[in-house]
């Protein structure tokens, strides 16, 4: 099997607390894996190692079978792994054109060099999320919905090979949840292979090929969609056990 | 009224060589939040690069700017990749203490390498000025009133047109997600450092055709930069520029009105009353 995305045994410990504890997985090459447990999981630990800006206490993870170990966060992006942020973290001083642009300026294999190109790969990412109109504004000027949609067009921007979706959803209503995971499947159809992380239950079964459920840092199952969400030890993670 | 015409537009000119001086280190407050106090040593040391290369090597002076402007950018890269990168993470006070060293370091180094002689940079057309209306312009600060301002409008464009300005501004406004989109923290840090320094022996080689250099100008330099930037904000690179005019024309009309030793007294004076009525700068945006 072709993985893009490997993780052998990743643990990260904050001092006592163990957050993430020997978690293995395989992301394939054209894949949508869905990442799900409950609050304080591990997830966006687990997330933040793949990205590099947290440094695994042990185990090793392979992105295109090579280790990226060490490698800090910058490099990795250059490798093609891009992210989106739960918590959103647009540039605020600059539009929304510039975010976008600062994506496709130093993105994947250290960015497009040329400014007009840069510019106009921009706009095209932009309006692929249906932010074309609001290019103009500022930043920190865009509503919840848009804010979303504007950390989805930076980082596919950087031309990623491995997109990382952290909570993408929350906080969206139902109409703009639709959209989204119309957005997300155009993604996945030019071919970038896609973790996605969710607490919107609609969205992990409308979009992954394949889940895996963290509860207190471990992994606890991983399968198909459909039989993971309904595995007894998933409903007890999310929903505690049934008195009998 | 001639007379005060004639003290705004020195004060003008003045103000322009402070916003040059002060435009280095807003740009590595802003985007590194490090208070650079070695930035007035970096001027100190521009103003021996361009007087030495005047005197030894006979190059115009202000040819020789681009020259020191080359040596002092190496010199601020260095600096940050080699010491500031280290400590960059830590508390502010920790690259406080670091730039104060290195200040001391420089000046002490200038005062065994040139002496603590009083020097000043004369060129051929050193005492030429045009008089227009009663009110008389130097050449030679016209010339640098005209190199500050067009660096600074030059270093304004830069930050919003080119592909490593919109990383400086990213890293500035959002470090984290600058990393995650693939800027290089430590080479944008070292690059803008750089610059600052840069800008800084630009300033000190004008700073020396309209003044005299020894080794112990620096301290001052850097209050006064420091002053500038909190006055003008570092939300916007001509902050400095609305800081510096305004700073040389109060300092004019002081040492006119009140008397010369009464300079700074004025100065921090202003300082103060910013840091009370508006302390995101004049041109800032309050919260």
């Amino acid at each position: 099997m072709d993985a893009i995305l490997e993780a052998r045994g990743l643990t990260k410990r904050f001092h006592g607390l163990v957050a993430v504890n020997g978690v293995s997985f395989q992301l394939r090459r054209g894949e949508i894996l869905g990442l799900i447990g409950p609050n304080g999981a591990g997830k966006t630990t687990l997330v933040n190692m793949v990205s590099g800006t947290l440094a695994p206490t042990a185990g090793d993870l392979l992105f295109e079978g090579r280790s990226v170990r060490g490698v800090p966060a910058y490099r990795r992006a250059h490798l093609g792994i891009g992210r989106t942020f739960q918590v959103m973290k647009p540039f605020p001083g600059m539009s929304v054109l510039e975010n976008v642009a600062v994506g496709a300026l130093f993105g994947a294999n250290g960015g497009e060099r040329n400014l007009e190109r840069a510019r106009a790969w921009a706009r095209a990412c932009l309006e692929s999320v249906g932010l074309g109109k609001r290019i103009a504004q500022r930043a920190d000027a865009l509503g919840g919905p848009d804010r979303k949609r504007l950390e989805l067009a930076r980082a596919l921007a950087m031309k990623p090979r491995l997109l990382l979706l952290d909570e993408v959803m929350a906080g969206l209503n139902h109409v703009e949840i639709e959209e989204v995971i119309e957005d997300i499947r155009r993604v996945r159809a030019q071919g970038i292979s896609i973790l996605v992380i969710e607490h919107v239950m609609k969205a992990i079964k409308s979009l992954s090929d394949r889940v895996f459920v963290l509860h207190h840092g471990e992994k606890i199952v991983e399968g198909g969609t459909a039989e993971v969400l309904s595995d007894p030890r998933v409903v007890e993670a999310y929903l505690g056990r049934q008195r009998r | 009224m001639a007379l005060l015409a004639q003290i705004v537009v020195s004060g003008v000119l003045l103000g322009g060589l402070y916003a040059l001086m002060a435009l280095g280190l807003a740009l590595v407050w802003g985007v590194l939040n490090i208070v650079n106090l070695s930035h007035g040593a970096l001027i100190m040391l521009g103003a021996y690069a361009t007087y030495f290369l005047f005197t030894g090597a006979h190059v115009d002076p202000f040819a020789a700017l681009p020259l020191a402007a080359a040596a002092l950018f190496a010199a601020g890269y260095l600096i940050q990749r080699g010491i500031l990168n280290l400590v960059i993470r830590g508390p502010m006070f920790n690259t406080l203490l670091i730039t104060f060293g290195i200040e001391v370091i420089l000046t002490y180094l200038a005062q065994l390498w040139f002496s603590a002689d009083y020097r000043a940079i004369n060129p051929r057309y050193a005492g030429s000025s045009y008089t227009f209306g009663g009110v008389t312009v130097p050449l030679v600060q016209a010339l640098g009133f005209a190199i500050a301002i067009g660096l600074t409008a030059a270093m304004w464009l830069f930050l919003l047109h080119s592909r490593t300005g919109r990383g400086i501004r990213a890293a500035a406004q959002n470090l984290v997600a600058a990393r995650l989109y693939g800027v290089d923290p430590k080479r944008i840090y070292a690059l803008t450092f750089g610059l600052g320094a840069a800008l800084a022996g630009v300033a000190g080689g004008l700073y020396g055709t309209v003044s005299q250099i020894n080794p112990y100008i620096g301290g001052p330099l850097t209050a006064k930069s420091f002053v500038i930037a909190i006055i003008g904000g570092l939300d916007n690179p001509f902050g400095v520029v609305v800081g510096g005019l305004f700073l040389g024309i109060v300092e004019s009309l002081t040492a006119l009105y009140v008397g010369p030793t009464y300079r700074d007294v004025a100065s921090f004076g202003i300082l103060v009353l910013v840091l009370v009525a508006r302390p995101s700068g004049l041109l800032g945006r309050t919260a």
